[in-house]
């Protein structure tokens, strides 16, 4: 996951979110709504003060996992391949890689904390929604037909199998639970070591997405929108636009209509698939993807540029934010060829490892769109990204 | 292998939750054999056990020492004080610290004393 600059991700976004939510707040609020121990900012609190901590703790043992355990892990790595009279600069093949070191007791013990610190922040919060199920699908069921904005779900609709897996191991991934959007939610601010809370790196990629140069803004779709953070953040920054967010997880906009009716937020979710959006021809002067692509396949990748250059009207502009979007990696070397693995085996991103390989610009180009340049998102981390202009 | 998993749970009401495909991760084996991975997660667990009772004791502390009555619901709402999270997030990393960063300790000096010995 990419590290945070706390700075650059609160302190600059900050400001705009609370003049745009106090002038929203007479509308905040649908009959229904649960909120066992309150909000801080547009934070929901967990439920349960035990949860909290369970939670808070899991974030101080991921910063361990993640930063001293991690270090002792890549020192080993380095070791084995002196021992073994190789270069770790080298380009080595993946089964060469994986086993060469997973034998090693302290990098697999390094990867089993990671699992199991995130695995159990999943199971907790299941738990406890599932212990709770009555309530919040009631609470999701006040919100469905409320607004501001509006709910569209298909359940009839075909989801495609690539869509269904369990990403970074959440259980019944972002389709298969009800309460998908509520453990998302908290598990990426757990990812996230909570300088997300106010979703200020959301809005950060709200006010880097690209203007069209006519300057015109009067509609914005989010593809792939998870919980709705960036398309309300959309939302705030273009007040007058119409904003959509689509995403395939019918209880993830179910969350995120709830969310953005609990803010007051004027943004319309539907259930439908980033690559078959159904809006009309040239119809969006903005498009945005974060990080969308890493778990999609390419296939689905190559739809998805081709339906965001379809629905942009001519001259409007796509963001997509990813990691590893541009740079790919000339030498696979062992420690490239273990993390790219590790993430498809252990952190169900079952679709990482095409993706590490596949060349986005040209992509983008080969569905009409001439590639820009663009500052990117005022948040410092570790994801690229790729701007799509639909030439006029 | 994943396995197709349908929405294991049923309520009354509508969850508009579909079939999904479920990942291997739980059922990997990573340290020796699964005992030993079990014995781990039960040393996390503890950890986890033992911060939530801590944080509960902070409370019902900050409670008593302004005089408010200490009730169920007085901790469930509690809000600490910047001053307070700062603290406790202190709390939390060094107790993360001084439990398990033995694990990330250089072992590469290390050996039996068997073979020293003898």
């Amino acid at each position: 996951m990419p590290t945070l600059d706390r700075r650059r991700l609160l302190g600059a976004t900050a400001a705009a979110g609370s003049v745009f939510l106090s002038s929203m707040k007479a509308h905040a609020k649908f009959s229904g709504d649960v909120q066992l121990r309150g909000q801080i900012g547009r934070y929901e609190r967990l439920p349960t003060r035990d949860l909290e901590s369970l939670e808070d703790f899991r974030t101080s043992l991921r910063s361990f996992i993640n930063t001293d355990f991690q270090r002792a892990a890549n020192r080993r790595a380095v070791e084995i391949f002196r021992e073994a009279g190789l270069d770790p600069r080298e380009e080595v093949s993946m089964e060469e890689a994986i086993s060469i070191l997973e034998a090693d007791p302290i990098i697999m013990n390094q990867t089993h904390a990671w699992i199991t610190n995130q695995l159990a922040m999943w199971r907790d919060t299941q738990d406890y929604f599932h212990s709770q199920a009555d309530l919040y699908l009631s609470e999701m069921a006040a919100a469905d037909n409320a607004g501001p904005g509006s709910l569209e779900l298909n359940p009839g609709m075909h989801i495609p199998e690539y869509t269904a897996w369990e990403i970074h191991n959440q259980p019944g991934g972002y389709v298969g639970d009800p309460f998908a959007g509520h453990m998302y939610h908290h598990g990426t601010n757990n990812l996230w070591i909570h300088l997300n809370e106010q979703d200020g790196m959301h809005q950060s990629i709200a006010e880097s997405a690209p203007v069209p140069d006519d300057g015109r803004v009067k509609r914005c779709l989010d593809m792939g929108c998870a919980i709705g953070q960036s398309a309300m953040g959309l939302k705030e920054r273009f007040p007058d636009a119409e904003v959509w967010g689509v995403d395939i997880g019918a209880p993830m906009v179910r969350y995120a209509h709830m969310r953005a009716a609990d803010l007051g937020i004027d943004v319309n979710f539907a259930q439908r698939l980033a690559e078959d959006t159904k809006f009309p021809d040239d119809h969006f002067d903005i498009v945005t993807a974060f990080i969308l692509f890493h778990e999609v396949t390419i296939e689905g990748a190559v739809d998805i540029i081709r339906e965001a250059h379809r629905v942009l009207r001519p001259g409007g502009k796509f963001l997509a934010v990813d990691g590893s979007f541009l740079v790919k990696q000339p030498v696979k070397t062992a420690a490239h060829r273990w993390r790219t693995w590790w993430t498809d085996q252990w952190n169900s991103e079952v679709w990482y490892m095409p993706y590490d390989e596949y060349d986005f610009p040209k992509a983008f180009r080969a569905a009409g769109f001439n590639v820009g340049s663009t500052p990117g998102p005022m948040y410092s981390g570790g994801q690229e990204y790729i701007m799509g202009i639909k030439p006029t | 292998m994943a396995e197709k998993m349908t929405s294991p749970r049923i309520y009354d009401q509508p969850t508009y939750a579909a079939d999904y495909v479920k990942t291997d991760a739980p059922s990997g084996v990573y340290l020796t054999d699964a005992h030993v991975d079990n014995l781990m997660q039960i040393v996390y667990s503890l950890g986890t056990e033992i911060w939530v009772d801590r944080q509960r004791n902070r409370i019902v502390e900050s409670l008593l020492a302004s005089k408010k009555q200490v009730t169920t619901e007085a901790i469930e709402q509690y809000i600490p004080t910047e001053e307070e999270k700062a603290a406790w997030q202190g709390e939390q990393d060094a107790l993360v610290h001084r439990v398990y960063s033995v694990l990330a300790r250089d072992t590469s000096g290390h050996r039996k004393f068997s073979k020293s010995r003898f």
